[in-house]
C-alpha cells in the first residue's frame, strides 16, 4: 500500500545492530522523519563540535559512521578540512560520494565503506576522529574508541557527539532493540563516555551539553510520525506508528527528567 | 521603530481615569510585564500588559518592520494617540479594516466594548449603504489591495442592507470579507447563510463556551442552541466560520480547550479567535493587575489540550506588535491534531532581527501571509499558503489536503485604557474605518476616545435611526 511516504526498510532488530542502524539511517523514511537532520542540532552541533576539536583548514578529519556525508561536506566546505567518511551503509557511501562531487568537494572529501570496529584506514593518519550519534549504537564501544585512537596521530583529538543515558533509570520500553537503533537503549552516561575515552588513552578536555537539541529532534520526529499516521489506514502499521509516537513521548519525558541527553565531548591523545 | 528587547521599556500611556497622556514604563515583576504610569491628578496606576516576561522578550524579534499605506488621512499634530488616523507617525499599514455598520443589536450583553444594545441607549446610528461604500473606497484608496475587512456593529446582521454592504466589499476585490455576528439571524433566518455563501462571506461568530454561567456572564442569555443552529446552517450552506471567544478571568478560562475541540470537529468551523475581554465599554468589574493576556489564554489551551498544544506552538504574529496576537495552524484528521510549527521551523522565517538566511522564499511568503492579522482559517488564500508550506516541508501530496484545511487558533489581546501602550499602538494593523474616511487603529478607537466621538457625531447626524 502506498501512503505517499517513503517506506521504512525491513529491519532485523534481533540481528547485528550496526547493520540495522546503517540500513535505517540511509533510508528515505528515516531522513524524512528526521527532516534531514540525522543528529540533534544538525549543522549547528557539528560545527560546534568541530570548533571544540580545533578543526581548521587542512585538518585531516575522519568521520566514523558518516552516513551520506553531510558533516564531512560541511567540515570541508565551511572549515577547509580534509575529510574522510566511513560508513557501513553501502548506499550511504555511494550517495555521499555523489553529493561531494556535485558540491565540488571531491578533492577534499573521500568516502569509504567499512566498519567502525575495524576502520579501513591506516594508523596515525588523522588529526581528528569524529563520530556523531553513532557510538551509542555500536555493540563494542571499547573497540570502536580504540580504533579511533589507533588512526590518530600522536596528540590527535577524538570528538564525540552522542546521546547520553542513565540506563538503569529508563523505563523498559526505552531499553528494547528498537530503542537501541533509535540511539537510546545502548547509550552511556557522560561519565561512562569519559571513562571509555580514557580507556583508549584519551583525556577529555571539553564537555558541552546540548539536551535542548535532543528535545527539539524528538519533537520533530514525533510530529512527523503523527502526521504520517494520518495517512495510514487502521491496521497493524497504524498501531505500530502509535507505539512509536508513545516511545517518542517517553523519551522526551526522560530528557526533561535528566535521564536522557545529548553531549559534545572532546578528548586528546597524549 | 526599533524593536524593544529589554525591560524596563519606556512608552506612553493614558490615565485610565481621565485619559491624560502620560509617560509610562513597561517593567518586569514576578516574571510578568506590567504597564505603569503616574497621573498628576489620579496618582499611579498599573495594569498587567503581558503574562510572561520571558515570552515577552522571546517574541520581540518577531517585530517585522512595518509597511506604509498608500495614503495617510491625517497630519501629525498633538502626537500619538491624538492624531488618528492614519497619521504620518504610524508605523504600519492596515491588515484588517473594521466597519461598524450600526450600534443596534438584538442582545444586551453585559460585556460589549461597542456599548451596543436593543435600543434603550439614548444615542446610536445605522450607516447607509452609500456611507459604507464610501468607507470601503477609502480603505481601497489607502491600501491599494486590502486583504481583509470585517463588518461589525452593533449586530450587523440586523442591518436591512447588510447583504448589499458585504457584496460591496467583495465587489472591491477584498479577498476576505467577514461578518462579525452573534449568530441569532443565522439561526432564525434560513435564507441568511445561503445568501452569505453566495457572496463569499466568512462568518466571525461570537462563541464564548458551553456553560450556562458563561453565557449569562458574557451575553446575558443562554445562547447555546442558537450558536449550534447558526453553525449547522453555515455548514449546510458551505459558509466558513471562525469562532470568536471573549475570555474573562474566572468566567470561561476553563472552556478554551472544549471550544477548540468543538471547533475542529464542526464541519463549518475553520478556526478559533480567543480574545481576552477588553475592559472598555460595558464590562464586569475586573482587576487590572490580574487580567488575562494572550499568555494566560495560550497556557489554558495547552493545559486543557496537552496532547495537542504546547506554548511554543503559538507564533507571535509579526505584522502588529508581537505581543498583540499569537497564532497557530494545526493539521487535524479526526483523531489527532498536529500544530504546523512542529513541522516547519517558523522561527527561521519570521525572526526579523536575527540575521539568518531564509531557506525558501516561497515558504517565507506563505508563512508571512498565514501569520498575519488579515488571515483566517478555511479561506482560499489560507489553503493555498498552507499547501505551499506543506510542500516546502516535504509532506506528501495526500497530506497537503489535510494541511490546506489547517485549523487556526489565535489569541488576540486588544488594549483598553488600562493597558494602552502607545509604542505598541503605533504598530497596530487593525483599523476602524469611519465614515469621514479616517482609518483609526482599533485600540486607539476603543481606548483613546475616538469611539465616543464618532458615535456622538453620527448620532446627531441625519443618518441616525
Amino acid at each position: 500500500m502506498s501512503t505517499g511516504f517513503p517506506e521504512l526498510p525491513a529491519l532485523d532488530l534481533d540481528g547485528d545492530p550496526k547493520t540495522c542502524c546503517a540500513r535505517l539511517y540511509e533510508s528515505e523514511a528515516a531522513r524524512w522523519l528526521l527532516d534531514g537532520e540525522l543528529h540533534p542540532g544538525g549543522k549547528r552541533s557539528t560545527l560546534r563540535l568541530a570548533e571544540l576539536a580545533g578543526v581548521a583548514p587542512g585538518t585531516r578529519v575522519l568521520d566514523v559512521a558518516c552516513g551520506t556525508g553531510t558533516s564531512a561536506r560541511l567540515l570541508a566546505r565551511e572549515l577547509g578540512a580534509e575529510a574522510v567518511g566511513v560508513d557501513l551503509g553501502e548506499r550511504a557511501i555511494e550517495q555521499a560520494t555523489r553529493a561531494a562531487a556535485t558540491a565540488g568537494l571531491a578533492d577534499r572529501t573521500r568516502f569509504v565503506h567499512g566498519d567502525a570496529e575495524a576502520l579501513p584506514v591506516g594508523d596515525a593518519s588523522f588529526d581528528v576522529a569524529l563520530s556523531e550519534c553513532s557510538l551509542c549504537t555500536f555493540p563494542d564501544k571499547e573497540r570502536a574508541v580504540a580504533e579511533m585512537a589507533r588512526v590518530l596521530r600522536p596528540g590527535g583529538t577524538i570528538a564525540i557527539a552522542d546521546v547520553t543515558a542513565t540506563l538503569a533509570a529508563l523505563p523498559a520500553e526505552l531499553r528494547t532493540a528498537a530503542a537501541r537503533v533509535a540511539c537510546v537503549a545502548d547509550a552511556r552516561s557522560e561519565d561512562e563516555y569519559v571513562q571509555l575515552l580514557r580507556g583508549a588513552g584519551c583525556e577529555t578536555v571539553a564537555v558541552e551539553r546540548r539536551d535542548a537539541e535532543l528535545t527539539a529532534m524528538i519533537d520533530r520526529v514525533e510530529a512527523r510520525l503523527r502526521v504520517a499516521r494520518m495517512l495510514v489506514p487502521a491496521g497493524e502499521l497504524r498501531d505500530r506508528m502509535r507505539e512509536a509516537v508513545a516511545l517518542a513521548r517517553a523519551a522526551r519525558a526522560e530528557v526533561a527528567r535528566g535521564m536522557l541527553g545529548y553531549v559534545l565531548l572532546v578528548a586528546r591523545q597524549p | 521603530m526599533a524593536p524593544r528587547g529589554t525591560l524596563p521599556a519606556a512608552t506612553r500611556s493614558i490615565c485610565p481615569h481621565c485619559g491624560t497622556l502620560l509617560d509610562a514604563e513597561l517593567h518586569e515583576r514576578d516574571g510578568r510585564v506590567f504597564l505603569r504610569r503616574d497621573c498628576p491628578e489620579h496618582g499611579p496606576t498599573e495594569a498587567l500588559a503581558y503574562g510572561d516576561a520571558d515570552r515577552w522578550r522571546a517574541v520581540q524579534p518577531y517585530d517585522k518592520p512595518g509597511a506604509s499605506p498608500l495614503l495617510r488621512q491625517t497630519a501629525t499634530d498633538q502626537g500619538c494617540p491624538s492624531d488618528c488616523g492614519i497619521c504620518p507617525e504610524h508605523a504600519q499599514h492596515t491588515c484588517l479594516g473594521i466597519i461598524e455598520v450600526n450600534t443596534g443589536c438584538n442582545l444586551d450583553c453585559p460585556v460589549c466594548f461597542a456599548e451596543s444594545g436593543t435600543g434603550h441607549q439614548p444615542d446610536g446610528f445605522s450607516l447607509s449603504l452609500a456611507q459604507v461604500e464610501s468607507m470601503l473606497d477609502a480603505f481601497v484608496a489607502a491600501e491599494g489591495a486590502p486583504e481583509a475587512v470585517q463588518l461589525s456593529g452593533g449586530e450587523p446582521s440586523i442591518h436591512p442592507q447588510i447583504l448589499e454592504m458585504l457584496a460591496a466589499a467583495k465587489a472591491r476585490g477584498i479577498p476576505l470579507v467577514m461578518l462579525n455576528t452573534n449568530g441569532i439571524r443565522l439561526a432564525r433566518d434560513a435564507r441568511f447563510a445561503p445568501a452569505l455563501a453566495d457572496i463569499g462571506v466568512h462568518v466571525y461568530l461570537q462563541f464564548d463556551g458551553f456553560d450556562d454561567a458563561t453565557h449569562l456572564a458574557i451575553r446575558g442569555r443562554r445562547l447555546q442552541e442558537i450558536k449550534r443552529a447558526a453553525l449547522d446552517r453555515c455548514a449546510a450552506a458551505g459558509v466558513g466560520v471562525s469562532l470568536a471567544a471573549a475570555i474573562e478571568r474566572g468566567v470561561n478560562e476553563h472552556e478554551v480547550g472544549a471550544i477548540v475541540r468543538f471547533g475542529v470537529e464542526h464541519p463549518a468551523v475553520n478556526g478559533v479567535f480567543f480574545q481576552p475581554v477588553t475592559h472598555t465599554g460595558r464590562h464586569p468589574a475586573f482587576d487590572p493587575l490580574d487580567r488575562l493576556t494572550n499568555v494566560e489564554v495560550i497556557r489554558a489551551v495547552c493545559q486543557q489540550l496537552p496532547d495537542w498544544f504546547r506554548e511554543d506552538d503559538f507564533v507571535a504574529v509579526p505584522c502588529c506588535s508581537p505581543t498583540c496576537r499569537s497564532a497557530t495552524y494545526a493539521l487535524y484528521d479526526g483523531e489527532d491534531l498536529v500544530p504546523l510549527p512542529r513541522l516547519v521551523d517558523v522561527d527561521r522565517y519570521l525572526d526579523f532581527v536575527t540575521n539568518r538566511a531564509v531557506p525558501d522564499l516561497e515558504v517565507a511568503a506563505a508563512l508571512d501571509g498565514l501569520f498575519s492579522a488579515s488571515a483566517a482559517g478555511g479561506t482560499e488564500r489560507t489553503a493555498e499558503r498552507l499547501e505551499c508550506v506543506a510542500c516546502g516541508v516535504g509532506l506528501p501530496a495526500e497530506l497537503r489536503d489535510v494541511a490546506a484545511r489547517g485549523f487556526m487558533v489565535v489569541a488576540q489581546d486588544f488594549q483598553d485604557a488600562w493597558t494602552l501602550d502607545v509604542e505598541k499602538l503605533r504598530k497596530c494593523c487593525v483599523s476602524e474605518i469611519v465614515p469621514d474616511g479616517r482609518l483609526i487603529p482599533f485600540c486607539a478607537y476603543n481606548a483613546a476616545g475616538y469611539r465616543e466621538q464618532v458615535r456622538a457625531d453620527l448620532s446627531s447626524s441625519a443618518a441616525a435611526p
